[in-house]
């Protein structure tokens, strides 16, 4: 949407840029250097800083590029004699209170105030008088502020209150006793996601995690994907001596720009965490002990060996399976933090090596019945096809209107609550909730729908136009508001005038609710797109690769004779034609002892169970970070590298492909992926392929969503795994029973991998919002 | 937190009187000071939630402005003017002489709350420099021996 | 005859030509040092083995700002970082260096790293005789490196390697 232009002229130079840039954003467009500390892009303008000033024809004064927006015929100078002392006068103001410690300063080497005064400064200063001094203060144990170093930009009370929606942070008195302030007096209680630390452009603001361990041209930098929750943020990891030292994303590349919260940015450490497991356990009588890779795989495989081999004696002689009892055979449990190249081998291991369908994961949201339901809706109307109805997490910044349904997005999705705000205050997007709690995105909404526990179909139903949900819906809902007739329609009204809304829904929306939502979408006026709510790194992924009882990857059902040729001509194996059993029915099955061996990988089923009551129920095999529940309950525990250590591609809970990329190796661990070719080779099965590349490759022919172009996703960025062109409709899966619930992680907890995580456990704001628990 | 009828009058003419919420912060603030004689915390956080604030941004528009205080000043809050015209005709020694006289520092209170003493820029009274200022009164062209009849008075108008 | 007398003096006059450099060289203030014998004699800007240096209060003057292992062209000096705690205060900055090291199979005594501190704290002493048997020796730690403790009293007992003259205060006598 190219606006009206208008012709500038700046340092001799023709610039046409578009009405109503700002002088600075211009300038820098086109190449042309203007300093600036407090000006931000996407933040309110300060003007603090003076460092932008630029001389403007017919203006007695020099003026601020950063707040002058760009008029017809303007004439701008940056690089007269006049702007360079004004420039040079500002750094030695700047110089006046900062101490010069940068030696010690963590910011030393990529300090914005370093650099500017090397480039614009003067070599000496007229200052003789004292600095003033005032002592470090720790506000919280990821945040340190050192206040003579702060040179008021207010980035940080910015970023704070316009970003994040906190406002943590404020100034405080005046002149040149002015400081930055916590908002708890000496400490802060925030989020501590630590983008005030990111965009202070001098150490003012340091991190406790970081705080004096390197410099920055001593550490070298892998970008990769975060493995705690379903956005995919790129979290660049500064790595010195295979130890993680930060992680942050100063680039701005990837889909979160420059935006983490605090798992991103500081929950690496449960890399190192000490009960890390290094070495494989074997269950030597009660106890697991420590023992090599090599007897511990040879075990594993000796025992499905025989498992295998009784199974397929028993299936020859049904007379036997009559008299015997009936045995479920071999269970996998996959992750939802593993690559999808791993996913789909381990359920292209369990399907062909193992012989069974009883594969699945946890499932935090119901994308199976989203891809279906979009199948079927673009069968219906095909003009609807032609738009991808998917969209990207960045779409949510430039639609126009958002309607989220369920879900906590500023707990649990951080980066979509950072979109989203963005949205409304950038793009004045008009944000629409129906929620049964009075979340935080409420402060940026524009129509709010309250309603009690579990009526989100109601809503739906009410909003289709279906007067009995009307009904369902009014009074007083436990959230202390009072719903009326008026509110109601006044909401539905409103949504159907939109014309371009993002629907965002959590685990409130499962199943035939899914159909429900897609169809009341689909009524709106305009484009309508969706995006589903999952917990962690690769929820999507692993339901995208047939980690499920009833789907083979890409979603085609496990029933479905043609589905199940092509891929058995391709893996050159015959595949079990019924569908498996969910994670719950798997556990439940096996504490009958009705499993004849469970293999869980990357993933803690038994969470809040007590591990005693499985212990000999079945052969146990888990392969894991840590020791938890299900491991403890296991007869041989494998030791596996995490995200941050190893390669390969995850996808976002909004269908975006990215690249992990290998940051540090622990001593003792293998990937996954290794882990299921060592297994395989050992029962004497070839499982191909054993490279994550190679693994890629055959996705990318047996899933054809993911057949996209891979430039991108190689060079660091994101792409939509999904078809461009929309969906074909596809047959009608078999019915499972899994169950489809969000573990509804707050800010500071990451499903069972939170535990080990010592700066999530150190944040005091982690007793203050309690995790929910499951529901 | 409950304010006076009266106040509640006021603060409600003030919501009214401007377009955007916040703008009325520093009236209010003023306003409930007078009151209060200084502003609490409960004060802060109620003024706050009126105007859809948080209580950091109320905090900070305090600490920007001397004449918002936090602490309860004296039942006389004495302000000294030490700006230009003032300066030039004394104003720099009367409030040395009242810091002696007193034994006060600027912004302190003394034990009996009688008295609390300020070191102010330009009131408004150059004038008659040096002038001070008494709670909302002015008292002009002073001496240190002036000065400290002023504080007689005042000390026996509490009895 | 008189060629006899004739070779005599040319034997003499070429013998004292000969000698006269020798004769002359003996009246002259030796320049040869009798080095493993005596100690070398070095000029004050003399590059030999690093020395860490300490402050007066005996605190050591390295911050750990690792600009001396960036100026490095040889890459040769390594160092992690740790804070200043209240209880042990090793440098007077906020941070100190927990370890310091300089292999020197790469060292190559440019002197860049003196020239890049900005405390002072590295500077060249004068010891040289660095020749091991073993590689892993030639790594030195920060211990070995550091100036001793009494930096007044050179003669103090104890490891000969840490009471060597410290660098550019030290004069060269």
């Amino acid at each position: 949407m190219m606006g009206e232009t208008v012709k500038i002229r700046v340092d001799d130079r023709e610039l046409e840029v578009q009405r109503g840039t700002l002088l600075i954003e211009a300038c820098r467009a086109a190449g042309i250097e203007v300093p600036s500390f407090c000006y931000y892009p996407g933040l309110s303008l300060q003007a603090a800083c003076r460092m932008c000033l630029v001389e403007i024809e017919k203006a007695p004064k020099l003026q601020t590029a950063c707040t002058v927006p760009v008029t017809e015929g303007m004439i701008v100078r940056s690089n007269t004699e006049q702007v360079t002392q004004a420039r040079r006068s500002m750094l030695e103001f700047l110089l006046g209170n900062h101490p010069l410690d940068c030696p010690v300063c963590d910011k030393g080497g990529e300090c914005e105030l370093q650099d500017m005064v090397f480039r614009y400064g003067a070599s000496e200063s007229r200052y003789g008088e004292a600095k003033r001094h005032v002592e470090e203060q720790q506000w919280s144990p990821v945040v340190y502020f050192d206040a003579p170093r702060c040179i008021l930009c207010y980035r940080c009370v910015r970023v704070c209150d316009e970003g994040m929606g906190v406002g943590a942070l404020s100034v405080v008195n005046r002149g040149v006793h002015t400081e930055i302030a916590p908002n708890h007096g000496d400490h802060l209680e925030c989020e501590e996601c630590g983008m005030c630390i990111d965009i202070c452009p001098v150490g003012a603001l340091t991190s406790g995690a970081y705080r004096y361990k390197a410099r920055p041209w001593e550490m070298q930098y892998t970008s990769t994907i975060c493995t705690h929750c379903g956005d995919g943020c790129k979290t660049t990891l500064s790595v010195r001596n295979n130890k993680i030292l930060r992680g942050n994303n100063r680039d701005r590349s990837g889909i979160n720009g420059e935006f983490l919260c605090i798992k991103g940015r500081y929950a690496y450490d449960f890399v190192e965490h000490p009960s890390r497991l290094r070495q494989p356990l074997i269950r030597r009588g009660r106890e697991l002990v420590e023992t090599t890779w090599e007897e511990a795989i040879g075990t594993v495989a000796a025992k499905w060996s025989e498992i295998l081999a009784r199974r397929n004696k028993a299936a020859n002689n049904t007379l036997a399976e009559t008299s015997e009892k009936r045995s479920e055979g071999f269970g996998v449990i996959g992750s939802n933090h593993t690559t999808n190249e791993e996913n789909y081998l381990l359920q292209k291991f369990a399907r062909t090596v193992l012989q069974t369908n009883h594969v699945d994961h946890h499932r935090t949201a119901d994308y199976a019945a989203l891809i279906h339901a979009l199948a079927n809706e673009s069968a219906e109307q095909p003009s609807q096809a032609q738009r991808p109805p998917l969209a990207r997490s960045k779409d949510i910044v430039g639609a126009s209107a958002i309607l989220l349904v369920g879900n906590n997005p500023t707990e649990q999705h951080p980066l979509i609550a950072w979109n989203i705000r963005e949205a409304c205050r950038l793009n004045g997007a008009r944000l629409y909730i129906i929620h049964s709690r009075r979340i935080p995105l409420l402060r940026q909404s524009h129509r709010f729908l309250p309603l009690g526990l579990g009526h989100e179909a109601d809503a739906l139903r009410h909003l289709c136009g279906e007067p009995e949900a009307t009904q369902a819906l009014l009074g007083e809902t436990p959230s202390g508001d009072n719903v009326t007739a008026d509110l109601l329609n006044d909401f539905r009204n409103r949504l159907q005038e939109e014309k371009d809304v993002i629907v965002v829904f959590g685990d409130e929306i499962t199943g035939p609710d899914v159909s429900l939502l897609i169809r009341m979408g689909s009524r709106l006026s305009g484009q309508t797109r969706y995006i589903a709510l999952g917990d962690y790194s690769n929820s999507r992924g692993a339901s995208d690769m047939g980690l499920l009882p009833h789907l083979l990857p890409g979603y085609r059902p496990v029933g479905d004779a043609a589905a199940r040729a092509f891929f058995e001509d391709r893996w050159k194996s015959p595949i079990p034609a019924t569908v498996g059993l969910s994670v719950d029915d798997m556990v439940a099955a096996t504490l009958q002892g009705g499993m004849d061996a469970l293999y869980v990988v990357g993933a803690n089923p038994l969470k809040g169970r007590n591990p005693e009551d499985f212990c000999g129920k079945t052969f146990l095999v888990v392969q894991d970070l840590f020791l938890q529940e299900t491991a403890q309950a296991a007869d041989v525990v494998l030791p596996a590298a995490s995200a941050y250590e190893k390669s390969g591609t995850v996808t976002n809970t909004c269908g975006e492909l990215q690249r992990l990329r290998k940051a540090v190796g622990v001593l003792g661990t293998r990937t996954d992926l290794q882990i299921f070719a060592s297994l395989a080779a050992a029962m004497g099965a070839t499982l191909h392929p054993s490279q994550p590349e190679e693994a890629l490759e055959e996705i990318r022919q047996m899933v054809p969503e993911y057949n996209i172009p891979l430039a991108n996703v190689l060079a660091g960025g994101a792409e939509a795994v999904l078809n461009p062109n929309g969906f074909k409709p596809l047959a009608a899966p078999a019915e499972t029973s899994g169950r489809v619930y969000s573990a509804q992680d707050t800010l500071f907890t990451s499903g069972t991998l939170g535990r080990f995580s010592n700066i999530l456990n150190l944040v005091p704001e982690r007793n203050i919002r309690k995790e929910p628990g499951p529901a | 937190m409950q304010f006076t009828p009266q106040l509640e009058d006021k603060l409600k003419k003030l919501m009214r009187n401007y377009p955007i919420k916040r703008s009325a912060l520093i009236p209010m603030l003023l306003f409930a000071q007078d009151e209060q004689g200084f502003l609490s915390q409960e004060t802060i956080a109620e003024i706050a939630g009126r105007l859809e604030l948080t209580v950091p941004q109320v905090e900070e528009t305090i600490s920007y402005y001397s004449m918002l205080r936090k602490k309860p000043a004296g039942k006389y809050h004495l302000q000294v003017c030490t700006n230009i015209s003032c300066l030039l005709r004394g104003g720099e020694e009367l409030f040395e002489h009242a810091r002696k006289k007193l034994r006060l520092a600027p912004g302190e209170t003394t034990p009996d709350n009688l008295f609390s003493l300020e070191e102010v820029e330009c009131i408004g009274a150059c004038a008659w420099a040096p002038a001070i200022q008494v709670n909302y009164q002015f008292h002009h062209e002073l001496t240190p021996e002036r000065f400290d009849q002023l504080i007689r008075e005042l000390e026996r108008s509490r009895t | 005859m008189a060629s006899i007398l004739g070779g005599i003096v040319e034997t003499v006059a070429a013998l004292a030509s000969g000698f006269k450099v020798t004769f002359r060289q003996m009246f002259r203030p030796t320049v040869t040092e009798n080095y493993p014998d005596e100690a070398p004699n070095f000029q004050n800007r003399f590059r030999g083995l690093h020395v860490l240096q300490r402050d007066e209060a005996g605190l050591e003057k390295c911050v750990a700002c690792f600009l001396c292992s960036a100026a490095c062209p040889s890459n040769c000096i390594y160092i992690e970082a740790a804070d200043n705690t209240a209880e042990q205060q090793i440098s007077a900055g906020e941070r100190y260096a927990s370890v310091y090291n300089i292999d020197y199979n790469r060292c190559i005594f440019c002197g860049y790293c003196v020239e890049a501190c900005p405390t002072d704290a590295i500077t060249h002493g004068h010891e040289f005789e660095l020749a091991s048997y073993n590689v892993t020796d030639l790594i030195y730690r920060k211990e070995r490196l550091l100036a001793q403790k009494t930096t007044t009293d050179q003669t103090a007992a104890g490891d000969p390697a840490l009471s060597m003259p410290s660098g550019r205060n030290q004069s060269a006598s």
